[in-house]
């Protein structure tokens, strides 16, 4: 319940019109939306010259450089892609989307046979309180036992770590569709796989997406976690064998990365909920 | 019941019998015992007060919940589950519509075992029918609410019901609105022939719309007293309101409605 309530207000899409009612003009929105990395980035041009932590904080401009160095290359047979970017940020990528994927297909899954039936919910609900609470992170050593080693470990770690904001958001959404849609659905004689496709999922859907945006970061989170041992490639490993190889710049060239890659997938995820829910954005604006 | 010969058979037979319906919630006695016939091709209203049961009433006709004693038959058929060729126009028709699902589409949806051809055409007279037939490519809450309650009916109309059950139809919208949905359910039903089952609390329109009405009393619910309305057709709303007749029975609805309210003891305005 507390994660679908923290979800609520980010589950609102920004609209264009939301955007333009907080009375901005355009120079101002955008000054005030660079304000924030200046400042960010000034600090740690500061760190980087000063005489403590001079030495394990390389500048922003050295790191961007290591970013180059690593991920990009000249070749326009990679697609100008660097040798990390083939050897750990695509692995890394493909386990939290197919660790992500597999938790959207159990969670919705799962979260709508719970929701549709209030028994099973009532029968399961312990065990789905149970699952929710185990620190996943402290169960990778579970998985590897379960699983082997190479990435399946991994992409169960991460379905398994994120599934539950998707399961608990889909109950809580095909709850909300209401008793007024089901008994109109009855009327009406609608099949039972029709009412599921275009009743129950499209009006939990705001919900959902809501526990899958969540369980994106989550994902990203637990990708880097499950590389941080008995691993061989992968940007967590890369964390791990930058600092130990006192490569500075290259740590901070793979934390760039990631935060590139958390706002880039942040961007697709939203380009989708704004074209599914585009309806929802309407209700919405009309009820407030 | 009377036989006249000259009457089609249709016309004596009711289309909808209630025979001693009760309802009760755990310990709550909502509705005693309920004995009506609704004739076929007609338009019915069940008027009460608020709490009386006729929600209760309409969700055990459209086979949505069981009486806890007696029974409903539609067309001489005991109804266990929704009776085919019933359609129920709620109350609620922000909720009952699908926000995500266009005008057309929310017609069309129930008719998804129709083939193409007939479910467009059927979707397109219906929302003809209601006035609607540019409007097809909105959203529901792109509409006014008496827009979105004549997209509930056009959904109902597409189905092709014998019976049409409403619930509340009008309460939630303006007065000019529902004076609109009213006109439009009497044109309707006299173009179509259709049954009509309305339920509401509002006596004016109960007498307006009106074939026949049956009045509840209070909860535990009893039908008080069954009145068949005999003011022309078609009716309009100056001057049928004005028609010296409906001022009678109006009275005499509100007289039967307050006089079982005091007679419970209950304040009701
Ligand atoms: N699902 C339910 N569980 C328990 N009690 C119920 C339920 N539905 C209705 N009741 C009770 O049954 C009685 C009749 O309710 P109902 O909704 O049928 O009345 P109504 O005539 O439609 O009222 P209104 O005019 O306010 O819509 C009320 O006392 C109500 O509290
Ligand atoms: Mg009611």
């Amino acid at each position: 319940m507390t994660i679908t309530q923290q979800l609520r207000p980010r589950s609102r899409p920004t609209t264009a019109a939301r955007t333009r009612r907080d009375g901005l003009t355009l120079p101002v929105r955008i000054g005030l939306r660079l304000l924030v990395p200046v400042v960010i980035l000034l600090v740690w041009w500061a760190l980087s010259r000063s005489a403590t932590s001079g030495y394990f904080v390389p500048s922003p401009l050295e790191s961007l450089r290591a970013v180059g160095a690593m991920f990009l290359s000249s070749d326009p047979g990679r697609l100008f892609l660097g040798e990390a970017t083939f050897t750990h940020f695509v692995p890394s990528v493909a386990r939290a989307l197919a660790g992500l994927g597999l938790a959207i297909l159990v969670g919705v899954g799962v979260g709508v046979v719970l929701g549709v039936f209030p028994k099973m919910h009532a029968l399961f609900q312990p065990l789905v309180h149970l699952g929710r609470s185990l620190p996943s992170p402290a169960l990778l050593g579970v998985f590897f036992l379960l699983f082997g080693i190479g990435d399946s470990p991994k992409i169960f770690l991460i379905a398994f770590s994120v599934v539950w904001p998707i399961l608990f958001n889909t109950i809580d959404g095909v709850m909300s569709v209401g008793e007024v849609r089901s008994q109109a659905a009855a009327v009406y004689r609608i099949p039972t796989r029709l009412v599921l496709t275009h009743i129950v999922l499209p009006g939990a859907s705001p919900k959902i997406f809501a526990g899958i945006r969540t369980a994106m970061s989550m994902s990203l989170i637990i990708m880097i976690i499950s590389e941080l041992q008995k691993s061989d490639n992968g940007l967590g490993y890369l964390l791990v064998s930058t600092q130990r190889d006192f490569d500075y710049p290259g740590f901070f060239a793979v934390l760039i990365v990631l935060a590139v890659l958390g706002v880039v997938m942040n961007f697709i995820f939203l380009q989708i909920e704004r074209r599914v829910l585009s309806w929802h954005r309407g209700v919405t604006a009309q009820n407030d | 019941m009377t036989d006249t010969t000259t009457a089609p058979t249709t016309q004596t037979i009711p289309e909808l019998q209630l025979d001693g319906v009760s309802k009760t919630y755990g310990t709550n006695l909502a509705v005693r015992s309920i004995t009506a016939d609704i004739p076929a091709h007609k338009i019915s209203v069940m008027v009460g007060p608020s709490g009386c049961g006729k929600s209760t009433l309409l969700r055990i006709i459209s086979g949505l919940d069981q009486p806890t004693d007696g029974s409903v038959s539609f067309e001489g058929k005991t109804v266990t589950g929704v009776p085919e060729g019933l359609a129920m126009v709620f109350q609620d028709y922000s909720r009952s519509l699908y926000p995500w699902m266009r005008v057309d589409k929310n017609v069309a949806f129930p008719l998804s075992k129709v083939p193409k051809a007939e479910r467009e055409r059927r979707v397109a007279e219906a929302l003809e029918a209601v006035g609607l037939k540019d409007r097809t490519h909105l959203y529901p809450w792109q509409m006014s609410g008496g827009m979105q309650q004549r997209v509930a009916i056009a959904r109902a109309l597409a189905s092709q019901p014998k019976l049409l059950v409403m619930d509340e139809p009008y309460a939630s919208v303006d007065a000019q609105t529902r004076a609109d949905l009213e006109d439009l359910l009497l044109r309707i039903q006299r173009e179509l022939g259709i049954t009509v089952l309305v339920v509401t609390h509002d006596i004016d329109e109960s007498v307006y719309l009106a074939d026949h009405i049956i009045v509840l009393s209070t909860p535990p619910s009893i039908v008080a007293e069954t009145i068949d309305v005999d003011l022309p057709h078609p009716r309009d709303q100056v001057t049928t309101k004005a028609d010296p007749r409906f001022v009678e029975i109006r009275g005499h609805v509100a007289s039967l409605l307050r006089h079982k309210e005091l007679q419970t003891g209950e304040d009701r305005p």
